[in-house]
């Protein structure tokens, strides 16, 4: 049940998107991220879907896995939305209840925005599903490295990245294993009030936490050996290079948003 | 008389996902009481998968569980006792101690069972001493233990439960030779005082060879072989070809019977060998000790 989590689950194939520089990717879901609260019209959201399409043709993945990623934040969607739509007067009246008015333009205005995060979600899965997470790690050490004239430690905190997501899986593996173990002594995990269940948690939670540490300890180890002493004088077997495709993909994305703001200042806002 | 027994039993890893993977293709084995049997295979085999669908911590995707000739799955809500009845360890067991004593640690399984504190106090008592834990080490935090020590204490947590049926998943790998031959001899003791089924996942032949009535061969997930162990070890060539290695002795045996020496096909340990060599020396008018 733990293995459906994808929090960084990078999938491998051999698209443009993932021969990508991860430094320009990273830039470019971070201007992603900005260009899709630039449309405010209908026309201009649905350029965004069908940037978002393009870019997952580009991606090769299997559309399932992109709405894989969606899935466990609809809820917070639903939310939004709903909220959304009793707070916006505009339009005509729909439906009332005493304190609770619906217009035309509170639900279009929810599904503007519901709309809107999930391209926000789906378009910056993308980056992680397209980028194995050491290359995520490495781009963003290379894009903060100027932050070292303020004595910035940025190796130190890549670093503690990569292995945060390097043991993301190998301890939900980890849990999946002693929750067996216990379950197999007993372990009643599913019934009783919250305080039991707290309770019932910590034959996992210890042996969770004893394992943590010490594979800690062992890497710590492993990696003096191998004469890690943080990142002054560190060089890489692998350099980055910018290519032909990363200035391309820029172009592109440059087009897109010159096209919204066009829409924008053109075409009646639908929000 | 047959205590477990899987009919048809199909899973499938990440049902569905681009990763899919079937681990398990319609196994239907049946295990005897009081018989133990050893489950070998390559890595990737379907052997853990299989053991972790004997005590119900694994739903089959298609087949049953029988266990004493009912399905398991047919009250789910009373699948804890069938982990009761059907006692799991798993590899390294080590790494589920919590408790703050070895004792409370081991009384865990049968406090859960909701047996009084008499009766877990007995078991844990007895459990221990089953697997050779002194009374001091009962009061220890289990964090202080050597490794050997920890492995003793999550097995005697198993046993306390006193399961009809005990699978081990790997009880000795990484354990010295001492520390393996102690925990082989205690397994079959916990057989033999309790009459219990016992169900032995192990890599090491030569654990097999000496513990195993019957040994079930499994190869991507479907019975390869099920049969006695002088039976299956007289079948050493498609063994290697699945990429299992066969006992030492046996190795020496299939090589001496290519050369030409009238030895029997089913010799795989070494008290069987020296018999079997020394006969043949004293038929040939060697001279042995």
């Amino acid at each position: 049940m733990l293995k459906d989590i994808t929090i960084g689950q990078f999938f491998p194939a051999k698209s443009v998107l993932h021969r990508m520089d991860p430094r320009m990717k990273l830039l470019l879901t971070l201007g992603f991220i900005c260009m899709v609260f630039v449309p405010k019209t209908w026309a201009g959201l649905a350029l965004i879907v069908v940037f978002l399409a393009m870019c997952v043709a580009f991606s090769g993945l299997p559309a399932r896995l992109i709405f894989k990623s969606i899935k466990p934040i609809l809820p917070l969607i639903l939310f939004t939305s709903v909220i959304n739509m009793f707070y916006t007067g505009s339009g005509t009246l729909l439906w009332s209840w005493k304190f609770l008015h619906i217009y035309t333009g509170g639900l279009s205005n929810a599904a503007f925005i519901a709309l809107r995060i999930l391209c926000l979600i789906a378009g910056s899965s993308l980056l992680t599903y397209t980028t194995p997470p050491t290359a995520l790690t490495d781009a963003l050490e290379r894009l903060l490295s100027p932050l070292k004239v303020f004595h910035f430690k940025v190796h130190e905190l890549a670093m503690m990245m990569t292995i945060a997501l390097r043991f993301i899986p190998t301890l939900v593996e980890e849990t999946d294993k002693i929750m067996s173990a216990q379950k197999a002594r007993g372990a009643d995990l599913e019934s009783g009030g919250l305080l039991r269940r707290v309770k019932a948690m910590l034959p996992i939670l210890i042996p969770l936490f004893v394992s943590a540490f010490r594979r800690a300890y062992e890497l710590a180890t492993a990696m003096e050996c191998r004469c890690y002493h943080g990142g002054d004088g560190r060089t890489r077997m692998k350099e980055l290079h910018l290519h032909c495709r990363d200035f391309l993909a820029v172009g592109v994305c440059l087009v897109y948003l010159t096209a919204l703001i066009v829409l924008n200042i053109f075409l009646p806002h639908a929000i | 008389m047959t205590v477990l027994e899987t009919r048809d039993l199909c899973y499938t890893y990440g049902a569905g996902m681009p990763f899919a993977h079937a681990a398990l293709r319609g196994v239907s084995v049946a295990f005897e009481e009081g018989r133990l049997t050893a489950v070998i295979g390559h890595t990737g085999s379907g052997k853990s998968t299989l053991a972790q669908h004997l005590n119900g911590l694994l739903k089959p995707e298609s087949g049953e569980i029988l266990l004493e000739g009912k399905n398991i799955w047919e009250d789910p809500k009373k699948i804890r006792d069938v982990r009761f009845k059907v006692g799991m360890v798993f590899q390294y067991p080590e790494y589920q101690l919590f408790e703050d004593t070895v004792e409370k640690d081991i009384a865990f399984g049968p406090r859960n069972m909701g047996l009084s504190e008499e009766e877990i106090a007995a078991r844990v008592k007895e459990a221990a001493a089953a697997v050779g834990l002194s009374d001091t080490l009962l009061q220890k935090s289990p964090f202080d233990l050597s490794g050997g020590e920890k492995r003793r204490a999550a097995i005697a947590g198993v046993l306390a439960m006193r399961p009809r049926v005990l699978v081990l998943d790997e009880p000795t790998a990484g354990l010295d030779p001492v520390g393996r031959e102690q925990m082989l001899r205690q397994i079959e003791q916990y057989r033999e005082t309790h009459d219990a089924t016992v169900l032995l996942i192990s890599h090491s032949m030569e654990d097999v060879a000496r513990l195993a009535d019957r040994v079930l061969v499994l190869k991507d997930g479907e019975v390869a072989m099920y049969d006695t162990a002088p039976a299956v070890f007289a079948r050493a060539d498609e063994l290697e070809a699945m990429g299992l290695t066969v006992p030492s002795v046996a190795r020496v045996f299939a090589a001496l019977r290519q050369r030409g020496v009238p030895v029997p096909a089913d010799v795989y340990t070494v008290k069987k060998a020296c018999a079997v060599l020394c006969d043949l020396f004293e038929e040939r008018g060697v001279p042995t000790c």
